[in-house]
């Protein structure tokens, strides 16, 4: 086991110092002084050097670098430069925003896409699998910043049911947070959802004709007990794999979501840190984004050698 | 020494300054200097939502940089002075308008007794020393340019603090109306240090409670607040929201109360929501063109020849300058770009600020076919090909636009650059572009918008203009505390602004602010900001 452990160990170690060197050098090397966006319209020369100088920006970069990661180490990410505050506590702040937006809209395609991939189906060439399609189709065409305004015109200001904008935590109050969240996980999830659709439909017409379906159906079980019980419950093995895939691709989605509905996510966080050039924010940001991938594809790995004992064999899968 | 009276600035007391209750559009040059929600009728308690279009940086008057962090400051951070409806300058901390001596060289404070921080220390003239002398030193202070003239601060008791000047400067006063005059509780410098701004602690209707980044600033009632009878609101919710469509639609759906700054598209969208009302001031600032003359090795060296790449006769000819000015219509692009809302300028001071003038005010007329003279006199060849910085905003881009298209007609075969803020403030310091279009969100005192961008060591003149005559008007305009005479010799200076033409002015933005009919007592003054102190919702 160990044979195994310590190299992937030490990739990961690589890895992630190879991730930290590339961030803090890409930060720096986008257009535009820190000073200079910090300062904005009030600055002198003597201001600009002293803003440098108490973020550390005039020291050379090697130096800047092995002092951040020493800090890093120590739990200390620095402070916003922007907004003065602990960048730990704003990642603290905007990453469960994130997740929970995230685990909302899965729940929200998932509930939509296998529904309607169900429908569609089971009443194939009919007037339901036509509306389950064309709905797909609109989710998947539909930009969501303009399906986030549309929501919020119609359901904020037109018929005032939901808010138009905020967070609230769902440990602080669940009724308002799902309320909250209502909206902007129907607009993250709608584009999902036509995917989750699309393939829950066709694993499901699949699954509708192979023998096992027929033999459910010889022994007299109901049609609905055919295609919850048997065929929909093999279809899902797929979409589920599809699901997880997505997972990454929606918090990245999230950022334009965020802006619409003003939760101060994850997304909202490094789009604002990349404009006003808070170099310890981005790089606090990819660091606890690129910690989490690491430390996610280790586990993996481990989990691999676990489950298949040839992984640590031979190194490789057979 | 004879301590004088500041006779020139008049003091109007701030309150009741419900002189322009009505909150309507006007696009007339004359304009108005502050608006107010009807006030009076307020019941007391509840959380007001304001939207702010952009994230504050620290709230650390020594250090804040930002004009959303000035908006926050009004609720947490009063000052020794304070504008007006009038803009002019009244006592908010301090006890009276200052005494200055003959010379203008000594400048005393009283300060205004029974003040309390929101930590419950005490205010007095040991406080307001320990502040300036940190504006005064501290590194990273963003106040040093602000507060240049002084220098020495003493206490002579425990009311009174005394500011010695290197030589007199008028607009000290204005800069003690803004962060320079805000005073920290020196309880918290000490425990906070260079982490003030995330804790303040000054004197205010409002405290600071709390901060979550990209999301809200939250204050609260201050108990200690020395006039916290008048306080009707619990808290007060700044929300930031950087999107104008998505600001305008929390307003309209009622998530938030407040609207700091409303694009100019949606006010009359605004005006026919019967839930909604407006507050319009002028602002005080300016949007213009500013040329590169001679900043060939960066901004702070002396004024040269530009490289070749950049070389032309707009950087050298005069006439090319006024050719350009002439091909833009002004009124036109109000129109086109900001649908009339805004208006439009030709110099630094805003025509509601009492240091005005004609010469201030004057303005060419668009005349495209004497611009085409102007260039055949100069001897350049049409269409004549110039490039300009642009915002790479939609606004910036709109507005890039209607100038090109403008100055067409002049014989310009204008280049746009859009390019992104830092950026541009990169490339225009470093003297890399021939025209750069940009604004400056202005003072009270106009010296602000003037001196630090046209004198020869102005900290900001990034276009490498010198002209000794303007150095010395200015430098006369400073020296001196009779406002008919500064008023005059800003207008000086502005003439021959006009004729040597380093920055073409162009428009002056309006202060929109949409707030909810169920708030009442939001002002607002021609420094674009909202002061809730006398807020409430309607009883």
């Amino acid at each position: 086991m160990g044979r195994y452990l310590i190299p992937r160990l030490l990739e990961s170690v690589v890895t992630f110092v190879l991730v930290t060197i590339v961030v803090f050098i890409g930060v720096r090397a986008l257009p535009g002084d820190p000073a200079r966006a910090l300062a904005g319209e009030e600055s002198t020369p003597e201001q600009l050097a002293a803003i440098r100088h108490s973020f550390g920006l005039d020291q050379p970069v090697p130096v800047q670098y092995l002092r951040y990661v020493g800090n890093a180490l120590h739990g200390d990410l620095g402070r916003s430069s922007r907004t003065g505050l602990p960048v730990a506590d704003s990642i603290g702040h905007a990453l469960p925003v994130t997740l929970q937006l995230a685990v909302f809209a899965i729940a929200v395609a998932a509930l939509i896409g296998v529904g309607a991939g169900v429908v569609a189906a089971v009443r194939r060439r009919g007037p339901a699998e036509w509306a389950a399609n064309s709905v797909a189709l609109l989710g998947l065409s539909v930009p969501s910043f303009w399906l986030g305004l549309m929501g919020v015109l119609v359901f904020a200001i037109a018929y005032p049911v939901l808010p138009a904008s905020g967070y609230v935590s769902v440990f602080a109050d669940p009724y308002e947070s799902f309320r909250h969240l209502l909206m902007p996980a129907v607009v993250l999830g709608s584009g999902l959802a036509a995917v989750v659709m699309r393939q829950t439909r066709s694993a499901m017409i699949e699954a509708l004709g192979t023998d096992y379906v027929r033999t459910a159906k010889a022994k007299g079980l109901s049609g609905g007990q055919v295609v919850i019980g048997h065929a929909l419950r093999n279809s899902l093995i797929v979409v589920t794999t599809i699901v997880g895939l997505q997972l990454g691709g929606l918090i990245s989605g999230a950022v334009v979501t965020e802006q619409i509905f003003v939760l101060p996510g994850f997304g909202k966080l490094i789009i604002d840190a990349v404009f006003t050039r808070d170099y310890p924010m981005i790089q606090g940001v990819v660091l606890v984004t690129a910690t989490a991938y690491i430390g996610i594809n280790l586990l993996v790995d481990l989990l691999y050698s676990v489950i298949d004992p040839r992984v640590r064999v031979g190194g490789t899968v057979l | 020494m004879r301590p004088s009276v500041l006779r020139s600035v008049v003091a109007v007391s701030a309150l009741g300054l419900t002189l322009a209750a009505c909150s309507s559009i006007d696009s007339s040059a004359g304009g108005q200097a502050a608006a107010t929600t009807a006030a009076g009728g307020a019941k007391a308690g509840g959380t007001l939502v304001v939207a702010l279009s952009d994230e504050p940086d620290p709230l650390d008057p020594t250090t804040a940089r930002t004009l959303v962090g000035r908006s926050v400051f009004t609720s947490i951070c009063e000052k020794l002075y304070d504008i007006d409806a009038k803009l002019t300058i009244v006592p908010q901390l301090a006890a009276a308008l200052p005494q200055i001596s003959a010379d203008g060289r000594t400048v005393t404070i009283k300060v205004r007794s029974g003040v309390k921080f929101a930590d419950g220390t005490a205010l007095d003239a040991a406080a307001v020393k320990t502040s300036l002398d940190r504006d005064l030193t501290l590194p990273t202070s963003a106040r040093k340019s602000d507060l240049a003239s002084v220098q020495e601060v003493t206490v002579t008791d425990p009311a009174t603090v005394v500011l010695h000047l290197r030589a007199p400067f008028a607009p000290l006063l204005a800069q003690l109306a803004d962060r320079a005059g805000m005073v920290m509780s020196p309880a918290a410098l000490k425990s906070e240090g260079e982490n003030f701004g995330a804790k303040p602690v000054c004197v205010g209707p409002y405290k600071f409670q709390s901060r979550v980044a990209q999301d809200h600033i939250d204050v609260v009632k201050d108990p200690n607040y020395y006039d916290a009878g008048n306080v009707k609101l619990d808290k007060v919710s700044y929300k930031i929201i950087a999107d104008s469509t998505t600001r305008f639609n929390n307003l309209r759906s009622g998530d938030v109360q407040v609207l700091d700054t409303v694009a100019p598209t949606d006010v009359d969208a605004l005006q026919a929501d019967p839930k909604l009302s407006l507050l319009t001031s002028d602002s005080l600032g300016y949007q213009g063109i500013t040329v590169n003359l001679g900043n060939a090795d960066g901004i702070g060296k002396p004024a040269a020849a530009l490289p070749a790449k950049l070389a032309s006769p707009m950087a050298t000819d005069p006439r090319v300058r006024h050719a350009f000015e002439l091909s833009l219509d002004r009124d036109a692009i109000n129109k086109v770009v900001f649908q009339g809302k805004f208006a439009a300028a030709c110099g630094p001071i805003s025509p509601d600020s009492p240091f005005s003038s004609d010469d201030a005010q004057a303005c060419p007329q668009h005349d495209p076919g004497q611009a085409k003279q102007l260039l055949q006199q100069a001897g350049v060849r049409t269409p004549f090909r110039i490039d300009m910085i642009v915002a790479n905003t939609p606004i910036g881009t709109r507005l890039g636009q209607a100038i090109q298209a403008q100055v067409k007609d002049g014989g310009f075969d204008l280049r746009l650059v859009p390019t992104e803020f830092a950026s541009s403030l990169d490339q225009t310091d470093a003297g890399n572009y021939q025209m750069f279009q940009v604004g400056w969100s202005g003072r009270v005192d106009p010296d602000g918008n003037i001196s630090n961008f046209v004198s020869t060591e102005g900290s900001q003149n990034n276009n490498g203009y010198t002209n000794p005559a303007v150095d010395k008007l200015i430098s006369q305009s400073q020296s001196t505390s009779d406002n008919d005479a500064r008023a005059r010799l800003f207008g000086q200076v502005i003439s021959q602004l006009h004729k040597d033409l380093p920055i073409i002015y162009l428009y002056r933005v309006k202060n929109f602010t949409g707030v909810a009919r169920t708030v009442v007592g939001v002002q607002m003054y021609g420094d674009g900001l909202m002061r809730f102190k006398n807020a409430g919702f309607a009883g």
